[in-house]
């Protein structure tokens, strides 16, 4: 997802930034409960994928950020992982196609894919409305195995403050 | 056409390519025309960790194009800037998460374009037909159509950043006052219709966009239409026969008026370089830094290799396709009216059909016999399905003998002959016929990436 950094600043109307900033809140709401159900701890990369990991550190969720949709623009096609592939930090797992760009979605760490949400090949945009949400019906990417590999990989990601402050940041250029 | 290597025979072939390519690089190190380097293991990669380059290709082969620029985007410095101008022979490429099936009229393609003015000889110039890597929809080349391709990094990445270089270039360069980037992200100009009123214009689009978004890289290609002389052929051989039966998954093609900007292919090359210079390069980059890629140089890297092999597989051109439903009746999905089936069909024929991937997942055929004896056809039915799915549609030959061979039934031959018009299956005289993938793969053994792949496949 890295090039949907920063200035991707697609010019759409305001309608639509409404629609997203109140879906938007749909989905804080939505995560809020599915975090606390789950006891989920959520890291986020530089290239604004997130994963949700378990309580027991052994599986998790991994998907790509609000942010990051948001700058992609309308999503209408899904190219989901492939069950029961193994990858590594950084790999293309997926690839989402907005406005004429086919963007790469990569695996936050390594792991196993064990389950890809397969709602999205019908409903692709759903990634714009709650592209943060790990539960049924939410705009998540796959379920996922974590590795040993996977867990020292996940010390090198961001927790939501500091993903909060980075993509501030990088709105401001 | 003859009997000829399936395309999984030449990737197997590809796959064994190694880099034992040695005898190439010798051979055309001689054509190295700006690249001073005598030593063979340096090509036009050498410059991939430079904060500027630019690259032109000599060749004018689609999947050698794309692979050079698929290299380049995969291996160049993440923080450089890079300048890709190239020009392909007949083609049509379509987005990445297109269908073949429902952009392209694959009949028409076959039948290829007319013999070229240049080169006047009995033979029709046959069209490839291409999936890139990016994303968007479908748009025809040929020799008077430049394409150009911005690689930089995400962080100075917009839509519209080099659709507008582009666009200043015709402005201010070339003299083409209303060239504009539109919000499609596409290039148009305004033309006046006629000489009666002074002030009627038309708006055309002369260059379209697609872009790739990798990790750390963005890439942004795009078309610009300057003296092709088949414009006229474009709508036809970009209108499926199936179009108006088929509902897909993943993205359609945005039908716009097109026109030539009536500019020369060097001249328009030199303007976009200048406007990238004086974008990037200030007075720091000269010729001297544009890299000249020919087709032999491209070829012997293996990087290039795999990546054509990729892109001239069936399994990329068709098997990517997303999910798609073909129905002769309307559905909850896709409530359209059908367009009359005009064959002399049975009146209850039906037939519903969905594709993953090129291949049938479901498929239900109604009323296939050319008697009214509908009862015990209709019965076979079960029979017709489960020999039909897994079937894959860029491999079936003809319709009329798979039908055949799927049922004990009468079978109307007229239901065969409209599912070949219907998924691009060409007629033969010979009476074989080729599936789709054949016909492509044709294509590509007739030209020189073909012989290269031919060569290298490995002694049996």
């Amino acid at each position: 997802m890295a090039s949907i950094t920063r200035c991707l600043r697609v010019a759409r109307p305001a309608v639509f930034t409404a629609v997203a900033r109140a879906s938007a809140s749909r989905s804080v709401a939505a995560r809020a409960f599915s975090v606390s159900a789950a006891n989920a701890l959520r890291k986020y990369t530089k290239e604004h994928e997130w994963i949700d990991l378990s309580a027991d550190k052994k599986t998790g969720v991994v998907g790509i950020s609000e942010y990051a949709a948001k700058q992609l623009g309308d999503i209408v096609y899904v190219e989901l992982p492939e069950e029961g592939k193994e990858v590594s930090a950084g790999d293309a797992i997926g690839a989402v196609e907005s406005v004429k760009s086919a963007a790469d979605i990569n695996s936050p760490i390594s792991c196993k894919i064990t389950q890809v949400n397969l709602v999205l090949e019908e409903k692709p945009g759903t990634i714009n409305q709650v592209a943060e949400d790990d539960s049924h019906g939410g705009g998540w990417i796959a379920k996922v195995q974590v590795t040993e590999q996977g867990l020292k990989d996940l010390e090198g990601l961001m927790d939501p403050d500091a993903y909060a402050a980075f993509t501030a940041e990088a709105g401001e250029h | 056409m003859g009997p000829s290597p399936s395309f999984e025979a030449i990737s197997r072939r590809l796959i064994s390519l190694s880099s034992s390519t040695s005898s190439i690089r010798t051979h055309h190190i001689n054509t190295l025309r700006i690249s001073r380097t005598t030593s063979p293991k340096r090509h036009f990669t050498q410059n991939l960790l430079r904060p500027l380059q630019i690259y032109r290709s000599t060749s004018t082969d689609p999947y050698i194009n794309l692979s050079i620029e698929h290299h380049l985007l995969q291996r160049s410095h993440p923080d450089s800037t890079i300048l890709f101008l190239y020009t392909n022979r007949p083609c049509i490429v379509i987005g990445r998460n297109q269908s073949p099936w429902l952009e392209v009229n694959l009949r028409a393609l076959a039948d290829g374009l007319p013999p070229s003015d240049s080169k006047p000889n009995n033979y029709a110039q046959p069209i490839s037909l291409v999936r890139r890597r990016s994303g968007g929809g479908a748009v025809f080349h040929d020799h008077g159509n430049a394409n150009w391709s911005v690689i930089c990094p995400p962080a100075i990445f917009t839509r519209d950043l080099h659709a507008d270089m582009v666009a200043r270039a015709l402005r201010e360069r070339l003299g083409v006052p209303t060239a504009r980037v539109n919000g499609r992200h596409d290039i148009v100009i305004d033309v006046d219709v006629d000489g009666t009123d002074a002030h009627a214009t038309k708006t055309f689009k002369i260059s379209g966009s697609a872009y790739k978004l990798t990790r750390t890289r963005a890439l942004h290609h795009g078309t610009c239409l300057l003296s092709s002389p088949n414009l006229s052929r474009v709508g036809k051989l970009l209108r499926s026969p199936a179009e108006g039966f088929i509902k897909a998954r993943g993205v359609e093609s945005v039908r716009s008026p097109i026109r030539n900007v009536g500019i020369k292919g060097d001249e328009f090359a030199e303007a976009v370089l200048a406007e990238f210079r004086a974008m990037y390069g200030g007075g720091d980059i000269s010729h001297d830094g544009e890299v000249v890629v020919t087709e032999e140089q491209a070829l012997a890297n293996n990087d290039v290799v795999s990546g054509v092999r990729e892109l001239a597989s069936a399994d990329w051109v068709f098997g990517q396709t997303p999910l798609f439903t073909f129905s002769t009746e309307p559905t909850e999905e896709d409530p359209r009216p059908r367009p009359d089936v005009g064959y002399k069909l049975r009146e209850g024929f039906r037939a519903h059909l969905v594709a993953r991937h090129g291949e049938i997942q479901s498929v239900n055929i109604r009323g296939f016999s050319g008697t009214e004896a509908s009862a015990t056809v209709d019965a076979d039915t079960p029979a017709l399905t489960s020999a039909l799915v897994n079937q894959r549609l860029h491999h079936t030959t003809d319709w009329r003998r798979t039908l055949e061979e799927a049922t004990r039934a009468p079978v109307d031959p007229n239901v065969g002959e409209f599912l070949n018009e219907m998924f691009g299956i060409r007629p033969s005289v010979d009476g074989k016929n080729a599936s789709v993938a054949q016909m492509v793969e044709q294509i590509i053994s007739d030209t020189p990436l073909g012989k290269f792949l031919a060569q290298k496949q490995p002694q049996e």
